[in-house]
């Protein structure tokens, strides 16, 4: 069973969703957290059996699908997209168990199993196509769980969000049929495994059109400035559960991607586009945040504060050192609890009001404190405060950049005040102050459903900022197996000089690094 | 002289043409199916030409396998016109304009 | 001797936790006394480390790690040394106390054992600032006492001003905070390591411009936590939060946080001895600055934060100069005089009903005369009156700047050394004698409860010995750590001359306050509406400009980037671009016509351009070479 667990993982959610449509109605519920769970538990056990020590790929599995053109079934996962898989299972088990929908459950839990796959099958996906499978597949449940569920304008939220990620990935497609076609060339075979595409070493100026054209699907999906116009449409009318499994995995996705495809395919396109991405991660720290500060609905300040937070771990990326990308998949994980906790606590208080107008509200503290201080806990990691999760990705990501470029960083690390500008003003708005409006009188504070879901994600988000080395050590020995790799490939000086060479210098001497 | 490859070649463009222009012009149903024959067995002599001069057999084969395909095409046609014809008593390209976009 | 470092640091953990279960219920004493004498365990073990400390030994203890990335390794990693059980002692008596007084203090206030929680939680994050043994790990502290003074500001949050206050004092040290984070990753590239035994002994091998901006970058970050200028007007505006906060956190212990630093990075700051100037000029601008703005305003509470800003540029400047011992002394004695200080108008605040305005109080001596003592010893203690600790502490950082021969400095340091005596018997004066102007509202004061001036009485006690008692031994403990220089004025003339003008120009000052205030208080109205009056009430009119200069824009410009930019470009664009692709469709919809005839018409002329692209794109191309690892 071991052996198969990565199939097991991706395959056995989607079977159970099969299943699911003969499951009744009213254990609907009981039976979809019971499949979560069994998936999450699943996902800890892969965690127990993964062995951090070791950089490469891991629990690797490969079946033939058209051996002619070398697309196979492969799967593997490596340190990086382990924490991502358990994130997914974790959220996919907490959304069910705190789900607060009433209409058609039975639906939106076999749509849930349903995007688990995809989401899994992304993250453990070795072959180019299946990637693709699985990163368009992942379209359809969100397009449904927004237009089904979702608020007044979700048909035009849904489309524009679908329309839009599957326009940037038809570009990508493009550019992985021509990698498999240069892989053709460069060896007579083809094929579309990743880990035989990494042995390609490409001119840099083919580098730099695939380069943009993978750019182009990740970024919207990241998104990025000037791409993230449809995330607010989208989280503004999605559902709560749908919020936060976009907000928590789906976005990922992205930056996911740039780590395993932009960075060791392209090298030298990397170090080229560097300076052009840090702008645009610069412009959506900043720029974000001054949105967000100016929204009136809170869940919209959530949803561009993610923006603004991908601008941090797209920089720690494009730091292009251990510490850098290190830090950035670390906030990955960190970004998904927290603002999928952000997201549940709004869904929480539109339960109870059916609005999000941040002037609805005021003096929530007083009525009810617990959810104010999960609230306000979740929040002060979202700011980056020391010891929460936040933080020490933030940290790590901001100093990997450093060591790129200082201005750069001087300017996204006003990231840390701005972030806490529009976070602190909107948790001035809705919790302090007296209760003015009547209907806000008798909110009743957090019940058990909603606690089930929220008190473990406050755990998380403490406990990994506390401690994060059992997440950080396996996320470093994989990352500096990429540096390394994209270091021995890199042709032009400049990327050689900005990509550390690790099996050089081992541990760094720092006295004379400085100079 | 001798009949080289591009001999046959030069006689399939013809053909070609002739049923390219046939297929933009006519009106008739019946015409633009015999039009589409000449397509098609332009592109069997291609076919059948090349296979030979290079001695592989794939092309003949092919060859084979579009005119199996030609038939049932043309046979299904026929059908649907005799159909068409019987209903509306014309067989004028120009009034079968139900599928507009 | 680890056992008591850890219990000195994480008791104050305990309490807070064990107060917090209870911080949704009603009042429970049982919180109080807790964590009360949580935190008095946690002062018996600091005195303890410090005896250990006295005979000469260190306490270094690696307890986990914390993060480890690439060649970057962080543990959570604790040092007790001569400098670091110093502000434990501080802080663990200071907070002690407080919450002692707290107990009467915050008697009928709904969310008692909330305040317990968040105080006993700010201890635990000033240990850890104090006591961490990398820069890293005192950020922690740093942004934890940050988060604990953003609740505590916060604590009645039903008040808008008091929340609009918690929230301008953490973006202001976030600002700060960003600084320093720079400042700590100039110095991990650098010298790849954020541990202060490895950074101070490699300080000396890097380049000096280098650290030159890490020390600017770091005391950027302390002008941020200790609220120099221009980031100083959250400060004041802090003092919405509860009497005891103001005296533990904006008085005592977390704005001298960046004191504690630029000590803590002594080997740092000597090598770059013009930013240490620059530190101790802008602590002596500060000292005055404060100082004007405290002789006019009519708040008590506002009076005792200007007077705190106004020493901290003391500090500073005795930090700057070099004298990091001093300014380490100085801070000592301050945190008691002024925490007493601050209990004591707490107290007043309570017997008048939480009134401020020192201008409708008088002649509480009679009723509350503790009260009145306390608060008067420290005062006297405050303006540095032979043999009260400030005299000790104060005088000292007059003589560092005269024997650098800063003479400006001096002067400046010696002018302030006046204003503060009296801004502080102005308000002695109005609050305690004359007239009781306060039984016109219909107040009748009452003493504080008894346990409350007990847990007063240690730090009058140690306002009154500290500065003759400890100087000696302190000095000789912490040279040990920090550079040991010897502040004389060897010409004897000139020292008597120094000390008795600057004792008689204090004395004054003290007089003329009394004189002015003790009796009755005529308000002169010309004065008053004199422009120098006007811009030292509105505190130079700071907080107006950075209203309009920064808040207001600020707002605007994220209203235009929201509407303008990103609704009406960014996504306008977007959204154009699908409608472009639409309309396209809808114009060329009448292409299929439904007559075949001329779709076949159409789809040959598809082919042919395709055929057309297809050559004239591949007519180039060359096979390229490409290599497989």
């Amino acid at each position: 069973m071991q052996e198969h667990i990565l199939s097991i993982l991706i395959f056995f959610p989607a079977l159970a969703a099969m299943l699911g449509f003969v499951v009744h109605k009213d254990s609907a519920r009981a039976y979809g957290i019971t499949v979560a769970a069994i998936e999450f538990f699943l996902s800890l056990w892969l965690w127990h059996l993964y062995d951090p020590m070791t950089s490469g790929m891991q629990f690797m599995e490969m079946a033939p699908l058209i051996p002619v053109f070398g697309i196979n079934y492969l799967v593997g996962i490596d340190g990086i997209s382990l924490f991502i898989i358990i994130l997914a299972t974790f959220f996919t088990l907490i959304g069910i168990a705190s789900l607060t929908e009433t209409r058609r459950v039975k639906d939106m839990i076999i749509t849930l199993l349903f995007l688990e796959m995809t989401m899994i099958g992304v993250f453990a996906a070795l072959d180019a196509i299946v990637f693709y499978v699985f990163w368009e597949l992942s379209l359809v449940p969100m397009l449904y769980i927004i237009g089904a569920w979702g608020g007044p304008l979700r048909i035009y939220a849904s489309v524009k969000f679908f329309l839009y990620t599957f326009t940037g990935s038809l570009v990508m497609l493009v550019g992985m049929l021509f990698m498999a076609y240069f892989y053709y060339q460069a060896t007579g075979q083809w094929s579309f495994s990743l880990l035989e595409w990494y042995r390609l070493i490409l001119p840099v100026n083919f580098q730099m059109w695939l380069f943009a054209a993978f750019f182009l699907g990740f970024a919207i999906k990241v998104p990025m400035f000037p791409f993230h116009t449809w995330l607010p449409y989208a989280h503004g009318q999605a559902p709560t559960i749908g919020s936060v499994i976009l907000a928590a995995i789906l976005l990922k996705m992205g930056t996911y991607a740039f780590v395993r495809f932009s960075l060791p395919l392209f090298p030298d396109a990397s170090v080229a586009f560097m300076f052009p991405i840090a702008i645009l991660a610069v412009i959506m720290i900043v720029y974000a945040a001054m949105v967000a500060y100016a929204q009136e609905d809170i869940k919209q300040v959530v949803a561009y504060s993610s923006v603004s937070h991908m601008g941090v771990i797209i920089l720690g990326i494009f730091a292009l050192n251990v510490e850098g990308i290190s830090g950035s998949v670390f906030l990955m994980i960190g970004h998904g609890v927290v603002s999928g906790a952000l997201f549940l606590l709004v869904g929480v208080l539109y339960d109870r009001r059916h609005t999000k107008l941040i002037s609805e509200f005021g003096g929530i503290a007083s009525v009810m404190p617990r959810y104010a201080t999960i609230f306000g806990i979740m929040m002060m990691a979202s700011v980056g405060l020391p010891l929460t999760i936040n933080f020490v990705g933030e940290f790590l990501s901001l100093l990997g950049f450093y060591k790129q470029s200082h201005a750069y960083t001087l300017v996204a690390g006003t990231a840390i005040i701005v972030g806490a500008i529009y976070m602190l003003s909107a948790y001035k708005k809705v919790f302090f102050g007296t209760v003015t409006k009547e209907e806000n009188k008798n909110l009743k504070d957090v019940n058990r459903t909603e606690l089930l879901g929220l008190i473990p994600l406050v755990i998380v988000a403490i406990w990994l900022g506390v401690y994060p080395k059992p997440v950080l050590e396996p996320i470093n020995n994989s990352v500096e197996a990429i540096v390394q790799l994209m270091h021995d490939k890199a042709q032009t000086p400049e990327a050689q000089k900005r990509i550390p060479n690790l099996a050089e210098t081992g541990t760094m001497n720092s006295a004379q690094e400085a100079h | 002289m001798e009949l080289t490859l591009n001999h046959y070649l030069v006689l399939s463009t013809i053909l070609f043409a002739i049923g390219l222009i046939g297929v933009m012009r006519r009106k008739n149903l019946l015409m633009l199916f015999f039009a589409t024959e000449i397509l098609l067995n332009a592109v069997n002599i291609g076919f059948a030409a090349i296979s030979h001069y290079r001695g592989d057999y794939t092309g003949q084969m092919f060859a084979f396998f579009i005119i199996a395909i030609a038939a049932s095409e043309v046979a299904v046609g026929l059908g649907l016109l005799i159909v068409w014809y019987k209903r509306t008593g014309k067989i004028d390209l120009d009034q079968m304009t139900s599928m507009r976009g | 001797m680890e056992i008591y470092l850890y219990i000195a640091l994480f008791a104050p953990l305990v309490g807070s936790l064990f107060a917090g279960l209870f911080g949704a219920s009603p009042k429970t004493v049982i919180t109080g006394i807790v964590t009360s004498g949580l935190l008095f365990t946690s002062f018996i073990s600091s005195a303890i480390l410090l005896s250990f400390v006295m005979s000469g030994h260190t306490v270094h203890v690696e307890m986990m790690t914390w993060m480890a990335a690439g060649d970057l390794y962080i543990p959570f990693g604790f040092v007790v040394d001569q400098v670091s059980v110093t502000m434990m002692m501080v802080v663990s008596i200071v907070s002690t106390v407080v919450h002692i007084y707290s107990i009467g203090y915050m008697d009928h206030d709904k969310g008692f054992n909330r305040f317990f929680s968040y105080l006993s939680a700010f201890v635990f994050s000033m240990m850890v600032l104090v006591m961490s043994d990398n820069f890293l790990g005192l950020f922690i502290g740093w942004e934890g006492v940050g988060l604990c003074s953003w609740l505590l500001i916060g604590f009645w949050y039903h008040k808008e001003s008091a929340t609009w206050a918690a929230n301008e004092a953490f973006i202001m040290n976030r600002i700060a905070d960003l600084a320093m984070l720079i400042g700590i990753f100039m110095m991990y590239w650098s010298l790849g390591s954020l541990q202060y035994d490895v950074v101070f002994a490699n300080i000396g091998n890097i380049p000096v411009e280098v650290v030159t901006w890490i020390g600017i970058f770091l005391f950027i970050g302390a002008m941020g936590k200790s609220a120099q200028f221009p980031l100083h007007t959250w400060l004041a505006d802090a003092m919405e939060g509860p009497t005891p906060v103001s005296a533990l956190i904006h008085a005592a212990t977390m704005v001298t946080a960046g004191v504690y630093l630029v000590v803590r990075a002594n080997p740092i700051y000597d090598l770059i001895p013009e930013v240490g100037l620059f530190i101790a000029s802008l602590g002596a601008f500060v000292a005055m600055f404060a100082a004007t703005m405290a002789l006019v305003n009519r708040d008590m509470k506002r009076i005792i934060a200007y007077s705190t800003l106004s020493q901290l540029g003391y500090m500073f400047v005795a930090a700057g100069l070099g004298a990091y011992w001093v300014a380490l002394f100085h801070l000592m004695a301050h945190a008691f005089f002024k925490a007493l200080l601050f209990l004591g108008a707490g107290n007043v605040m309570h017997a008048m009903h939480d009134e401020l305005d020192p201008f409708k109080m008088g002649g509480l001596k009679k009723s509350m005369k503790w009260t009145w003592i306390l608060m008067t010893l420290a005062s006297v203690a405050l303006a540095g009156i032979y043999p009260l600790a400030g005299f000790f502490s104060k005088d000292l950082i007059l003589e560092v700047a005269f024997v650098e021969q800063h003479y400006i400095l001096y002067t400046v340091l010696l002018l302030t050394a006046g204003l503060t005596a009296f801004y502080s018997f102005r308000l002695v004066a109005l609050i305690f004698h004359g007239n009781e102007r306060h039984l016109e509202h219909g107040i009748h004061p009452h003493e504080a409860y008894n346990f409350v001036l007990f847990a007063m009485a240690p730090l009058g006690i140690l306002a009154v010995i500290a500065g003759m008692a400890f100087k000696t031994p302190y000095y000789e403990m912490v040279t040990q750590l920090l550079p040991a220089i010897e502040y004389h004025i060897h010409n004897h003339t000139v020292f008597w001359i120094m000390t008795i003008g600057t004792q008689l120009f204090v004395i004054l000052a003290i007089a003329y306050a009394y004189k002015k205030y003790a009796k009755a208080v005529k308000v002169d109205e010309k004065v008053e509406s004199g422009f120098f009056y006007q811009l030292l009430y509105n505190q130079y009119f700071i907080p107006k400009i950075y209203d309009e200069v920064f808040s207001k824009p600020y707002l605007k410009l994220s209203k235009l980037a929201w509407k303008e930019i990103d609704l009406k470009i960014v996504d306008a664009t977007v959204d154009g671009i699908a409608n472009v692709i639409y309309r396209t469709g809808e114009k060329t919809h009448t292409m299929q016509d439904g007559n075949l005839s001329s779709m076949l018409r159409w789809m040959v002329i598809g082919l042919v351009v395709l055929l057309v692209l297809a050559v004239a794109f591949t007519a180039g191309y060359n096979v390229v070479n490409l290599r497989a690892m």
